[in-house]
């Protein structure tokens, strides 16, 4: 008798929890923002969660400029959490999403929001924008300023054009999900002590990279000329320079096995066998270090990675050489084309309408304080996203100690301003996005190790045609 | 089991006797003994010359990594990146530590704290739950007993990581995230724990059960005064490496508390460390390291023999 | 209350029961359920539920798995590493303790020495192995060929790519199974020696006195003394062995998992590995493999477990 009674509660106990969770799914879904009656009220208590991985350095400055803000809305409480990685950020949310409870603005790159919006959890800004629903509303701070709720005409102009448009880069393109935050690109840094003693010009084109290669080689057999941080963004540049197909986000997606990519891979391929370069990967270390340590004269890297190019220091504390920073070379220098990456910052759709208005409030105002723009560029080497802060009297003097040694951080971020604006691409955003650009970048690998271009450009489509969804 | 062990003993004890009284031979000669002797003692020490060789080589295979971690401690990050890494430090850089203790933010001591408090209260109410059902397991008579046990030990085949996501579901709907009850209470059932423990509980003679059971006694008295006392290095055992794991987890602690309240240590550590630069300072992480695992190595040094009597046992019993 | 004794043990043995078995229904049990019932919903996922998308029912998922053509070498890679690692290490921990049980000089140091990787932090023996193994410069040209190959040069040998671009599968697994046999060892050894030091000396002094060699004494007394712990860290090193994941990444790192310029068809990946990959955006064919795995360590442990009943000696 007993037995049974406890056969049939547990029973129970089973059908209601898998009932529970049956419907569990879409009770986690967040409602469409709705403007509430009034707008943001500046006197509730309102407490908003913001995922980043700033190191300690820059947490500071985010501090400084958290306080900041909180002159103008004391009622906003920034609740922020570090974690260690790009990734780590998307797995932790991803996981949030599920149970339903994910943070209210969040670092993140392109593929991270399209995963998000699998869930519709992202808000989309366009009512915020320049000519949205909510043009004409104002807000009026503790200190008794009134400017304009969404971005206006002087805001949107202030951004780079280039990295504002990224946050359409998702679907049909009709709606913006990010707003930049800061950014980067790759540059070529170079010895300079070492090409001007050897009468060496750096190389615009890849021809000339070739040629200065074979020079090095000449001139110190024992190096390897070139160190390239990423394969990945080798692989996805060099469509971008040919024009080549590399992925698409409608119809199919996976284009990149064509013959224009893989006459550039055999090419450097040649290169490889011929020692002109080695990457992070091949080499098991940072080809920062390799730079540092003058094992290789060009090294092609994230202007975010400025600060560990810095040349090192001999015994009596002064630097080795002088580094010099470039654009990284082009097929054609007339439209030049470099990758933009770095994080930009997203909003999650919330219950609470407060709080949605409030994490707006703190997004547009990280995304438009210029000395907060400047100051988070020189302590980190990502580029400012809006161009009026050349007029920035923080960033004006950090741009006038630029150098090739202690102050490289600053050159580099000189050198991705002076970049045309038109030259920063990025590649399409859709779930297993970055799986092709982890394949592309093996695919290289496997090629440099020596598997045939035809096996390697196959395997690498098949692994990204299984991880994709069938959508 | 214990039973036929016995007899098996005896019986060798006999053989032995046997051998020692009928088996002696009685044509040596007191030259040969000595000669015998003697060869055995030069075998005996080239063995034990062997043994020593084996020991100290497999020891320092064994030893490396840990010596790593002390000397990567004490490492400058310049060193500690270099392209050919070195084995003895060129300059020691105590201040390694200083950095771990004083890092602004960090507050080791409350990270300290709250995996005392986790590992403490874990660890006994996992204690309590553990004893309740291994005594079940071993001593209870119960339908289904056999099926429900071996179901339990099924559920350790099963890779953990996929639970992951349906429990923080679960904890979430709950409304645990932050609290210290999310860390303590998904895991204070160890079907590897109630296993070790049910193998032990098996070897205490069952005639003590049933004379306490004359004697009256109620079975959590029996529990207390006779089971628990005779499995001491086991629960000894168990407490050590449910502390270890305090200290060590780290996936769940990191998705379900990670505010300044709940943080557990390994979380607090990864990836706080950072050089001016922004890349990650390993030495200083390493000393962090050092730091968290110095006590657990003074604790486990200490109980060294309960844990090796606790955990041994656990397999004399299929 | 008019119930019989026997009833009463009965009720009595559920409740000693209760708080484990209500702690295991919600955080054991009932993710097993949810992961079979996500096996069985083609390309589950649960952010795509979420945004209200529904899923077919059946048996898609297993096949999608099984039908993926690395599926095999992820497989087969932690087939070899399992019978590979296990009687490697079974053995050698069995060495060590019998030489730690037969020494008396500085016995307890150096018992102490072979549990102190016990409480060692996985970040540190991680970096290090990576360390020992990899050559450090470009392969052809090296600046430091690492510790390991430095050893093998020392008596006359070619350095091997262990790890690096280009290097053999054998070789990466040969560095695995060191990897993972270095780990099992102070477990191991625990146990075994625990074991030995309950054995009764008598056998061994009958053996003495019966002038049988040290290797007979090994195989026909320790041995079979030992079995049950044998059996037991065959057991679980096997279950192990099939979970093993950590060492992969450790090594190689788990973006490639595998030595670079290796690819999904020639890498190092496991089966949890590859569940790992899936549970990202396809917990539909993460949980499917789960279960396949699952399936194949159940059926290994039942045949050790039939193998240890008729082997070991009680």
């Amino acid at each position: 008798m007993k037995k049974k009674v406890l056969a049939i509660t547990a029973a129970c106990a089973m059908a209601s929890l898998s009932l529970l969770t049956a419907c569990g799914g879409n009770s986690k879904a967040k409602p469409d923002f709705v403007m509430p009656e009034g707008g943001f009220n500046i006197d509730n208590p309102v407490e908003i969660t913001f995922y980043h991985t700033m190191g300690q350095s820059k947490q500071k400055v985010l501090d400084r400029y958290i306080a900041q803000f909180n002159e103008s809305y004391p009622n906003i409480k920034i609740d922020y959490t570090v974690l260690g990685k790009y990734e780590d950020i998307r797995d932790q949310v991803v996981t949030e999403i599920n149970a339903g409870n994910q943070p209210n603005i969040s670092y993140c790159y392109p593929d991270h929001v399209a995963l998000y919006n699998r869930a519709n959890a992202v808000l989309p800004l366009n009512d915020f924008l320049l000519d949205g629903e909510y043009k004409d509303m104002k807000i009026t701070d503790a200190k008794g300023k009134t400017t304009s709720l969404g971005f206006d005409k002087d805001d949107t102009d202030a951004f780079f054009k280039n990295y504002y448009e990224e946050g359409y880069k998702f679907g049909d393109g009709s709606k913006m999900y990010t707003l930049p935050f800061a950014k980067s690109t790759e540059l070529l840094y170079y010895n300079k002590t070492f090409f001007d003693a050897n009468g060496l010009e750096v190389p615009k084109t890849w021809n000339e990279m070739e040629d200065i290669c074979k020079k090095i080689k000449e001139i110190s057999p024992d190096s390897t000329p070139l160190g390239y941080d990423s394969e990945a963004n080798w692989f996805i540049t060099m469509c971008a320079q040919y024009g080549s197909d590399y992925t698409s986000s409608t119809g199919k997606k996976y284009l990149f096995d064509n013959q224009t990519n893989r006459d550039f891979v055999t090419m450097f391929k040649g290169w490889y066998d011929k020692d002109y370069f080695t990457t992070q990967a091949i080499n098991q270390t940072y080809t920062s270090n390799l730079f540092k340590e003058q094992k290789i004269y060009m090294c092609i890297g994230s202007s975010a990675g400025a600060s560990y190019q810095i040349p090192g220091k001999d015994n009596y504390g002064n630097y080795t050489f002088e580094a010099g920073i470039a654009s990284i070379p082009q097929i054609n220098p007339e439209t030049p084309q470099s990758i933009s990456q770095g994080p930009s910052v997203c909003i999650f759709k919330n219950e609470d309408p407060q709080k949605v208005l409030a994490s707006w409030l703190f997004a547009k105002y990280l995304t438009t304080n210029l000395d907060f723009q400047a100051e988070f560029s020189f302590d980190s080497g990502y580029a400012p996203v809006i161009r009026t802060v050349t007029e920035n009297k923080i960033y004006q003097e950090g741009i006038a100690e630029a150098d090739g040694q202690g102050n490289l951080v600053q050159l580099a971020v000189k050198t991705c301003l002076d970049q045309p604006e038109s030259a920063y691409f990025v590649s399409p955003a859709f779930i297993g996005s970055s799986k092709a650009r982890d394949e592309v970048g093996k695919l290289m690998q496997t090629v440099f190790a020596g598997t045939s271009i035809d096996a390697a450009f196959k395997n690498a489509v098949s692994e990204c045609e299984y991880f994709a969804k069938s959508e | 089991m214990t039973d036929m062990m016995d007899k098996q003993e005896t019986a060798a004890v006999d053989t032995a006797a046997l051998q020692t009284e009928g088996g002696a031979p009685k044509v040596m000669s007191k030259n040969d003994v000595d000669s015998v002797a003697k060869r055995q003692r030069v075998v005996k020490i080239f063995v034990q010359i062997g043994l020593y060789a084996f020991l100290i080589i497999m020891a320092i295979a064994v030893l490396f990594p840990f010596y790593w971690m002390l000397i990567s401690s004490v490492k400058t990050v310049d060193e500690y990146n270099a392209t050919v890494p070195t084995l003895w430090p060129q300059q020691f850089k105590w201040s390694n530590y200083g950095a771990a203790f004083a890092a602004d933010g960090l507050n080791l001591g409350r990270l300290f704290l709250n995996t005392c408090i986790v590992g403490i209260v874990s660890t006994i109410l996992s204690l309590i739950i553990t004893v309740l059902s291994a005594y079940a397991f071993a001593r209870l008579e119960f339908k289904g007993k056999n099926v429900l046990f071996a179901a339990l030990l099924a559920t350790m085949m099963i890779p953990g990581e996929l639970f992951t996501i349906t429990n923080y579901i679960t904890i979430s709907d709950f409304g645990w995230n932050n609290t210290f009850t999310v860390l303590i209470v998904p895991f204070l059932v160890s079907v590897f724990y109630i296993y070790l423990l049910r193998q032990n509980f098996l070897q205490i003679p069952n005639e003590l059960y049933l004379a306490a059971k004359v004697d009256g006694s109620s079975d959590i008295k029996y529990l207390w005064r006779v089971m628990i006392p005779m499995s001491a290095p086991t629960l000894i055992s168990i407490t050590i490496l449910k502390m270890m794991g305090a200290w060590n987890s780290y996936v769940w602690p990191n998705l379900v508390a990670n505010d300044e309240l709940h943080r557990l240590i390994t979380v607090g550590l990864r990836g706080f460390f950072t050089t001016e630069t922004g890349m990650p300072d390993y030495p200083a992480q390493m000393a962090a390291v050092v730091l968290v695992t110095l006590p657990l190595l003074l604790v486990f040094l200490f109980f060294r023999k309960y844990i090796m009597r606790g955990v041994s046992r656990s397999g004399l019993k299929g | 209350m008019g119930m019989s004794k026997s009833k009463w043990s009965q009720l009595k043995a559920w409740i000693y029961l209760l708080p484990a078995l209500v702690i295991l229904a919600v955080f054991t049990v009932w993710p097993i359920i949810n992961t079979v019932r996500m096996s069985l919903l083609k390309d589950y996922d649960g952010l795509a539920l979420i945004g209200g998308e529904s899923f077919e029912f059946g048996f898609a998922n297993f096949v999608t798995v099984v039908n993926y053509e690395n599926f095999t070498n992820c497989l087969g890679n932690t087939l070899l590493l399992c019978v590979l690692t296990v009687p490697i290490s079974t053995m050698l921990a069995l060495l060590i303790a019998v030489a730690l049980n037969s020494i008396k000089f500085v016995k307890k140091a150096m018992q102490t020495i072979f549990f102190l990787p016990y409480v060692t932090n996985s970040i540190a023996i991680g970096m290090v192995f990576m360390a020992m193994f990899t050559i450090i410069g470009p392969v052809k040209n090296p600046e430091s060929v690492g510790i390991i190959n430095n050893i093998i040069q020392l008596f006359g040998g070619e350095p091997i790519n262990w790890v690096n671009m280009g290097s053999s599968k054998v070789a990466n697994m040969a560095v695995l199974v060191i990897y993972i046999v270095w780990n099992a060892l102070p477990f191991k050894i625990l146990v075994l020696l625990g074991g030995l030091q309950s054995v009764n000396k008598q056998y061994y002094d009958a053996a003495k006195v019966d002038g049988t060699s040290r290797f007979r004494t090994f195989w026909r007394i320790t041995v079979p003394l030992l079995s049950p712990m044998i059996a037991y860290v065959v057991i679980t090193g096997f279950i192990g062995g099939f979970k093993e994941y950590s060492s992969v990444v450790g090594i190689f790192g788990a973006t490639n998992m595998g030595p670079v310029g290796s690819t999904g068809a020639t890498n190092m990946n496991t089966m949890v590995g590859f569940i790992y990959q899936n549970l990202g955006t396809n917990q539909g064919t993460a949980s499917a493999a789960a279960l396949i795995l699952f399936a194949i360590i159940f059926a290994v442990t039942m045949v050790n477990m039939y193998v240890s009943k008729k082997k070991v000696h009680y």
